[in-house]
């Protein structure tokens, strides 16, 4: 991962560019609103907004804590986008690779008419990693966080820390390839920033070789581990721009699937079957493990099935929306070994 | 202090079926042990929650009257997991019953009044209960003029007929059904409910109305009682409302300040005006 | 003296299940422990609050067995008659399990469950010498100090603890502790200083004069659709609340054994499917109704029920909300109502 020089001054810069776009989109009524992050109120966090004139855009921030999925907002489309009289509102949003992947992603499944969303396209750098940050500090309050050179600052009432960006950024952001949302023809906008442009992923996937190389029982313990403390409040799902289902598998009632209880069995179900019902759509945001109030992490779930879905169907979630994802079509040339005797 | 979760057991001594499409049931519990009968004292209007233990429970408005002893009655649409699993139940089977829960009717601000009960569909299963016990011969003196207009969508979906008979030979209450569209062999009102309301025309003159039905009914049946003269205080509903424990606990049925399954089901007008609408 | 407390743990845990804050990955939780040494007692405060100790996330109503086709006895629990010691809780958390038992001792019907429990327990708490910036105890007439609704509080006052008996049951059971030596004229004074200390250091102050005369007529106002555009409807403000209390009732059954359990657990009305109706009838359809619900019934309801705010002042909204939806933000918001409204009557 190729780490600028100074990463707050190029978030800075697209922060200016992006708010001078948002300014025009207003001005020239290419939209009614625009979605984007605001500065936490809390330190560590970003706080989604809407913006609807131009004076409010002031309010528009980019930093490495923007860690929410805006796509969220437009599948379904809360009320807010919704003028009751012409119907859907235009939306600007500010996105960042896994947003636009996100957005792509939908409009493949049908759930976004794109016609009304206009991008403002960022290359985004990662997304710091508040939960190993916060385990490091401790029970010492952060008041302030801030990037310097290629460092993480965190200071407190009476301490300082540096970490270095590279190793507490997001799992999945450390393996990123797609900084900045994929251009294709559905997907309208414009870009701002250095965004390179992606067809395709070249992905090896070795971040997980450690985990894949242990013993089956070591797997097991470590899932079990990363998810015993899940209070099941399903703030991954409901931040998870692919969780859009109208009735979540484990709400259903006719028949009762799985259990909503805190028992390690019915955790475990829980999550594992969420991250079966997104492989081949997980477009590795990372906010369900950033919006987690307990801090589980599941990337490494999800990466492994990003990685199963690549090796047998050669699909990648949010690059092109005329590829059909596999988990919705079949061919007859799909892998049967396991379902066939061996001969 | 006890534990209000726990079921009490009581085994189906009778199932009937009340509709022709045969999705409505009536199930007759009797308790496996008296006590637990004797404890079980309730008044028209309030309801109970019954369970298929393993399966699930749910809150239904107890369709008998507490005049008729020995058991106790609940009337169940086939809706949802629990309500299927009661119509797949046969004699003899468990079922537990936690209650009872509710205000009920207000029986004694009623006493001294015409009452006038006004049900549509399914829910005039707590009708039931508070008609049986108003025509009771110990308490029917109490209460003066009794008008039932109850309305269906068609003939076989006229519940309890059986006591509808009864009523009907009756010279102390005025028994007027209705269904929706003409059909032959029906010898009843034909009309909504509202407009058959309208035509009855009841007194408002010192007198209660209870209405209890699907929401587009009581919307219209209101808009009548008012031209009739009625005000939000004689006009009283029964609620309504997705509840699972029954004792205002669990949060679910929670409206603005008040809990449907302790200040209600049963709100006046009135009362309910002062809601919000969230319900 | 700050090592005493293994004592404390040695001498009570035969007699009571020793609840304490220990961390659990990372995370500072309530735990029944085993061994004194994990106990920490230098935090701000813990994600998943004490409430879980006697309202847990998945709570045995009874259990059941059948014969194949039909229930055939009731078991109900055994354990409820346990007691336990609560240690090392906040002021904040000591007064929401006062709020929580109010709140499950109300109407004609009490929740046994919790309430015996809750009789069988004996919080010993201890005071925050450096509350958190989203911390605003003092706003809901708390304070970082406050022991009143402890049976033991505790003061940490750097090498030892100043002990101080509140309940008749807490001086009770300090009189058993027979190796507490006394304290003297400089402890109380550290404690002292300690105290307003903290008091002072409390950033977070919202303005909750008559919240709920403000919101009561507000049902309908737009502010409700600004207040709730972020919301993602997920559980975390409601879980991690120490005074939230409603929960879901599920049935299991195991065929294969001829038993079963009911059980309860943590619901809130922040899901979507919270309130509907099998018709399919839902009366809080967006989160516009549902963060309105949560901010009402906190600010508007407990009041008017229980003549007590539904709220603690712990922050852990504040700080663990996914979308940052900013309590304080709220309120401001809200009472802004109250001054525009003065400002159109003046003009």
């Amino acid at each position: 991962m190729v780490i600028s020089v100074s990463i707050e001054s190029e978030n800075r810069d697209i922060e200016n560019s992006m708010k001078e776009t948002a300014r025009a989109l207003l001005k020239e009524k290419k939209v009614d609103v625009i979605i984007g992050y605001s500065k936490g109120t809390v330190p560590l966090s970003s706080a989604p907004i809407l913006i609807r004139n131009v004076d409010e855009v002031e309010r528009l921030v980019w930093n490495n804590l923007c860690y929410i999925n805006l796509a969220k907002y437009l599948v379904p489309r809360i009320p807010q986008l919704i003028d009751p009289e012409k119907g859907d509102l235009n939306v600007g949003i500010i996105t960042k690779g896994c947003v636009g992947r996100a957005l792509i992603h939908l409009r493949t499944e049908n759930q976004i008419n794109l016609e009304n969303v206009i991008m403002i396209g960022i290359p985004c750098n990662g997304i710091i990693n508040r939960k190993k940050i916060e385990k490091e500090i401790g029970e010492n309050e952060i008041l302030e966080l801030f990037t310097s050179g290629n460092e993480i600052i965190v200071k407190g009432k009476d301490f300082e820390k540096k970490f270095s960006f590279e190793d507490y950024v997001n799992e999945l952001c450390k393996v990123c390839k797609i900084k900045a949302p994929p251009k294709i023809k559905e997907l309208q906008g414009s870009y701002v920033g250095e965004c390179q442009e992606v067809s395709s992923i070249d992905d090896n996937f070795e971040d997980l070789t450690e985990f894949e190389s242990k013993p089956t029982v070591e797997k097991w313990n470590y899932i079990k581990d990363t998810l015993q403390t899940c209070t099941r409040c399903y703030a991954c799902r409901e931040a998870c721009p692919m969780c859009y289902c109208k009735l979540c598998f484990v709400d259903q009632n006719k028949p009762i699937w799985f259990q909503k209880t805190t028992e390690i069995s019915d955790i475990i179900s829980f999550h594992l079957v969420r991250a079966m019902h997104l492989a081949g759509r997980c477009v590795a945001c990372g906010a369900c493990s950033s919006v987690c109030p307990v801090g589980i992490d599941l990337n490494l779930i999800n990466r492994k099935l990003e990685k199963i879905v690549k090796e047998r169907f050669d699909f990648t979630s949010g690059i092109d929306a005329s590829k059909m994802p596999p988990m919705m079509e079949y061919s007859m040339d799909d892998a049967e070994e396991f379902m066939l005797e061996e001969d | 202090m006890h534990n209000p979760y726990i079921p009490k057991l009581t085994s189906i001594k009778d199932v009937v079926s009340e509709n022709k499409v045969n999705d409505i049931k009536t199930l007759e519990l009797e308790f496996q042990n008296d006590d637990d009968y004797k404890k079980f004292d309730y008044i028209p209007g309030q309801f109970a929650e019954i369970s298929l233990i393993g399966k699930g429970e749910c809150p239904i408005g107890i369709a008998s009257s507490p005049t008729e002893e020995g058991t106790i009655k609940f009337t169940i649409k086939k809706m949802g997991t629990v309500t299927t699993g009661f119509h797949a139940c046969e004699i003899g089977d468990i079922v537990g019953v936690r209650g009872p829960f509710g205000n009920g009717w207000p029986i004694e601000d009623m006493k001294g009044k015409d009452i006038v009960v006004i049900g549509g569909g399914f829910a005039f299963s707590t009708l039931r209960s508070l008609v049986v016990y108003l025509l009771d011969e110990k308490i029917r003196k109490d209460y003066k003029k009794i008008t039932i207009i109850y309305g269906n969508r068609d003939s076989g979906e006229v519940l309890y007929q059986d006591v509808l008979e009864e009523w009907k030979k009756r010279d102390d209450i005025e028994v007027v059904l209705t269904i929706d569209r003409e059909e032959k062999g029906w010898k009843g009102k034909v009309g909504f409910v509202a407009p058959i309301v309208k035509e009855v025309g009841p007194s408002s003159d010192n007198a209660v109305v209870v209405v209890c039905g699907p929401p587009i009914m009581i919307k219209t049946t209101i808009q009548v009682l008012e031209d009739l003269n009625f005000n939000d205080h004689q006009i009283l509903n029964s609620l309504e409302m997705r509840m699972k424990c029954g004792i205002g606990k669990c949060g679910r049925c929670n409206i603005g300040n008040k809990y449907v399954c302790i200040d209600g089901p049963v709100f006046s007008l009135a009362e309910l005006k002062n809601l919000p609408n969230e319900y | 003296m700050k090592s005493e407390i293994g004592k404390l743990y040695i001498e009570l845990n035969e007699e009571f299940n020793f609840y304490a804050p220990i961390k659990v990955k990372g995370n500072l939780e309530f735990k029944k422990i085993l061994n004194p040494d994990d106990i920490v007692l230098d935090y701000y405060n813990s994600k998943v609050p004490p409430k879980e100790i006697l309202f847990p996330k998945t709570d045995i109503l009874f259990e059941y067995k059948t014969d194949g086709k039909n229930v055939t006895e009731i078991i109900e629990r055994t354990d409820l008659d346990e007691k336990n010691i609560i240690f090392g809780i906040r002021p904040c958390d000591a007064h929401s399990f006062v709020i929580l038992e109010t709140f499950f001792a109300f109407g004609d019907v009490e929740d046994e469950i919790f309430l015996k429990k809750r009789a069988n327990s004996l919080i010993i708490g201890i005071g925050c010498n450096t509350p958190r910036s989203t911390c605003f105890c003092t706003s809901i007439e708390g304070h970082p100090f406050m022991k009143d609704d402890m049976d033991i509080f505790l003061v940490d006052l750097g090498e030892k603890y100043l002990v101080e008996g509140i309940s008749e049951k807490g001086k009770e059971l300090m009189s058993r502790l027979k190796w507490l030596s006394d304290a003297d004229r400089k402890d109380i004074k550290k404690a002292r200083e300690l105290y307003e200390q903290a008091e002072h250091s409390i950033e977070t102050k919202l303005d909750l004069k008559d919240i709920n005369k403000i919101l009561d007529p507000h049902f309908e106002h737009p502010i409700w659709a600004e207040i709730s555009d972020i919301c993602i409807g997920c559980g975390t403000c409601s879980f991690l609340c120490p005074t939230c209390t409603c929960f879901d009732v599920i049935d299991e059954m195991d065929q294969y054994h001829n038993k079963g359990r009911r059980f309860r657990i943590w619901d809130t009305c922040q899901f979507c499917l919270y309130t509907l109706h099998t018709s399919g009838h839902n009366p809080r359809d967006s989160c516009i109704e549902r963060c309105r619900n949560r901010i009402l019934h906190k600010f508007c309801y407990y009041p008017e029920n229980y003549n007590m705010l539904g709220c603690v002042g712990c922050g852990r909204c504040i700080q663990l909300c996914p979308v940052n939806n900013d309590l304080r933000v709220i309120i401001e918001k809200l009472n802004s109502i109250k001054t525009k409204k003065e400002e159109k009557v003046s003009a």
